[in-house]
């Protein structure tokens, strides 16, 4: 429960190291994973458009250029000297007419060498000439252009005489480079734009479907702080048959202890009654010496071990779900209960709790620590009793004064586990006794020491979470 | 003194109304809530001895009602459930010391004696006034220092005068708190307990403690101690 409670936020609670404790949340984990599928997903998806889109643009370029190729075979004709040429006014592009306009032509021979050029026509090393109607469309990179060439047989009025050349079309690339850049800008933008919204509407989404369950920790935290008896919200059909349960689970661990301490109760009035009338006979007169002594002691020794196993089993001990109980009414409660018994003896009671402590400590065990502490005081003080608490890391120490005669030399050790509590005689810290078996149910510790008021110093240190 | 006892046991009424009688207590006694109610309400008492556990009205709401019905008296209860919010719920609810079953004669008898002279305002264990010093519970009287012998009778007369010293009390009022609805009763015989208790207490008519109001009783005048 604890750890539904924790996890929601995934900060608070947990021993684990910090780095790991995301992983330890819902959210995270469904955050994590759906965010990775969506990069995968958006940066695959956009590398495929990416791709296709550069096909699509060489494929428009090569088209280009292949219709300048035929319009330039068009414009060609035959010198005198037999060989080929183009008529630049024929040419239909007039980029081709301008000198450094990013489109150029060239006319090569079988040997390589240029016979037409258009306007400023680069420099290139050799190119590779294609085979007789073949193209061949390349990208070259010093300087970065495009270059389609197409091998052909040139066959003039004369059929014996044909000649071979190679026709070379460069385009430079960087209007292609713009285009595709416009293209990649948007396109990423737009990606990474839907990718945003995508983890913005998934991270509302996980927290309107994981309501449910943080506001399942906020009650389970409120039921623990006292603040509610059991989980009250409506939750959804997925987490209902859990809260039912949990319900359940909190009214029985309620109600067991209550059940527990009564049919208790039962049993010691249903003992002690008997035992009472027993008692009271060791004081009738007809009986014999020895028989009223054995009598005596073994009700005595009866009494004892009722007492002690039922004070050792109505202990509720340390619960998950305890409530915090305010201490300072139930002392009061207390004190003025035992300064009506104790009014002749009673001279100053100094109850100093603070108004806002609590305990987590069952209240009919508190009830039982301080009545036998305070009672114990009352009695067998001077007449001066101080109650105080403090706090301490962890814990809360209850203290318990007074001014009277205080422990003697062994007390510690009736304290000592061992001693069988039932064997002890009345009077002798039994009351202590009870008190030692309450601190215990709650792993603290008992101390007897020495006041400043001159008598006894008891105190209970409780832990607390 | 009267006693009223509400148990529900048999076996342990009996043996409380007994310890209290040998005490020279005048008891009543019920063994059910309603009928111990109704007692509590009606009966003159000086104190009540409740068991918490009883059929029909609880004794907690025995408590109540009685104090509710403007009964002063101190009550004792008697409880097998030795929790601590039982004891100060009983507390809370009215009654004024607890015992825890199974108890001690003796334990019963001093808790009842202390809660007796506490309600009569007297804060040491021993009644002492003028010369006399008088142990309720060992039933001793010293005057100046020497014993004096009185009757069980006559000892209940005087305990009564001078636990409520300073104040008035009635012939009929001493006749209610000395005897029980079932014992004959005759408002002379007082006159005869208090001529004896006169002579033996002051027999040189030196101190003059108890006062003869004409008309109204008797008074305990000796400041107390």
């Amino acid at each position: 429960m604890g750890a539904v409670g924790g996890n929601s936020e995934g900060a608070s609670s947990g021993p684990a190291p910090r780095f790991s404790i995301p992983m330890n949340s819902l959210r995270a984990r469904l955050l994590l994973g759906t965010a990775l599928l969506l990069i995968a997903f958006v940066s695959l998806g956009g590398l495929a458009l990416e791709w296709a889109f550069r096909n699509s643009l060489d494929h428009a370029q090569q088209d280009k250029l292949e219709g300048l190729v035929y319009s330039l075979l068009g414009a060609a004709a035959t010198l005198e000297n037999g060989e080929l040429s183009i008529a630049l006014e024929a040419v239909p592009d007039p980029r081709l007419r301008q000198p450094l306009s990013g489109l150029d032509a060239a006319l090569f021979n079988e040997a390589g060498e240029a016979v037409w050029s258009s306007a400023a026509f680069l420099r290139l090393g050799s190119l590779q000439q294609p085979g007789v109607g073949e193209w061949r469309f390349e990208r070259l990179r010093e300087p970065d252009v495009f270059s389609l060439s197409f091998g052909l047989r040139w066959v003039d009025v004369n059929p014996e005489v044909t000649r071979r050349y190679t026709v070379t079309v460069l385009e430079d690339a960087s209007a292609y480079e713009r285009q595709l850049t416009v293209f990649r800008r948007t396109l990423w933008g737009w990606l990474i734009a839907t990718l945003i919204a995508l983890m913005v509407t998934l991270l509302l989404l996980l927290r309107w479907g994981l309501a449910p369950l943080r506001r399942l920790g906020q009650e389970l935290k409120k039921i623990e702080d006292g603040e509610q008896p059991q989980i009250e919200g409506r939750y959804p059909a997925e987490l209902q048959p859990l809260t039912r349960d949990l319900n359940a689970m909190i009214v029985a661990e309620r109600s067991q202890q209550t059940r527990y301490r009564n049919a208790l109760g039962d049993l010691a009035h249903t003992l002690k009654t008997p035992l009472a009338v027993l008692r009271g006979l060791t004081g009738e007169s007809g009986l014999p010496d020895l028989a009223r002594q054995q009598l005596g002691e073994q009700v005595g020794r009866m009494q004892h071990i009722v007492d002690h196993q039922l004070r050792r089993a109505a202990a509720a001990g340390s619960r998950t779900l305890t409530e915090p109980v305010a201490l300072r009414p139930l002392a009061d409660k207390l004190i003025a209960a035992l300064v009506k018994v104790y009014a002749t003896q009673i001279r100053r009671f100094d109850n100093r709790i603070p108004e806002a402590l609590k305990l987590r400590v069952d209240q009919g065990d508190l009830y039982e620590l301080l009545g036998n502490l305070l009672d114990n005081a009352s009695k067998y003080g001077g007449g001066q009793v101080r109650l105080s608490a403090e706090q301490r890391p962890g814990a809360c120490a209850l203290i318990v004064e007074d001014n009277g005669p205080g422990f003697p030399e062994d007390a510690e050790r009736l304290l000592q586990r061992g001693v069988r509590a039932d064997l002890r005689k009345p009077g002798q810290g039994l009351g202590l006794a009870a008190v030692e078996e309450l601190v215990h149910a709650y792993e603290g510790r008992l101390y007897l020491e020495r006041s400043s008021l001159g008598g006894a110093r008891v105190v209970a240190v409780l832990p607390q979470r | 003194m009267r006693a009223l006892v509400i148990e529900d046991d048999p076996d342990l009424r009996q043996q409380v109304v007994q310890f209290l009688s040998a005490d020279g207590f005048a008891v009543d006694s019920a063994g059910d809530g309603t009928q111990g109610a109704y007692m509590a309400e009606e009966y003159p008492a000086d104190v009540a001895i409740v068991d918490l556990g009883l059929p029909g009205t609880s004794g907690l709401e025995i408590i109540r009602q009685l104090r509710k019905a403007g009964r002063k008296y101190p009550v004792l209860i008697l409880t097998a459930r030795d929790g601590w919010q039982s004891k100060v719920e009983g507390l809370e609810t009215g009654a004024d010391d607890y015992l825890v079953k199974p108890f001690q004669k003796e334990e019963l008898l001093a808790r009842v004696r202390a809660l007796l002279r506490r309600s009569g305002g007297w804060a040491q264990a021993q009644l002492a006034s003028g010369p006399y010093v008088v142990d309720t519970g060992a039933k001793t009287v010293v005057a100046d220092g020497k014993p004096v012998e009185l009757t069980s009778y006559e000892f209940r007369v005087l305990e009564y005068l001078l636990t409520h010293a300073g104040k008035v009390i009635s012939k009929s009022e001493l006749t209610e708190h000395l005897y029980t609805e079932d014992e004959e009763r005759d408002s002379n015989v007082i006159e005869v307990f208090i001529r004896r208790l006169r002579s033996k207490l002051d027999p040189e008519s030196h101190y003059n403690p108890i006062t003869t109001i004409r008309g109204a009783g008797y008074r305990w005048d000796l400041p107390r101690a």
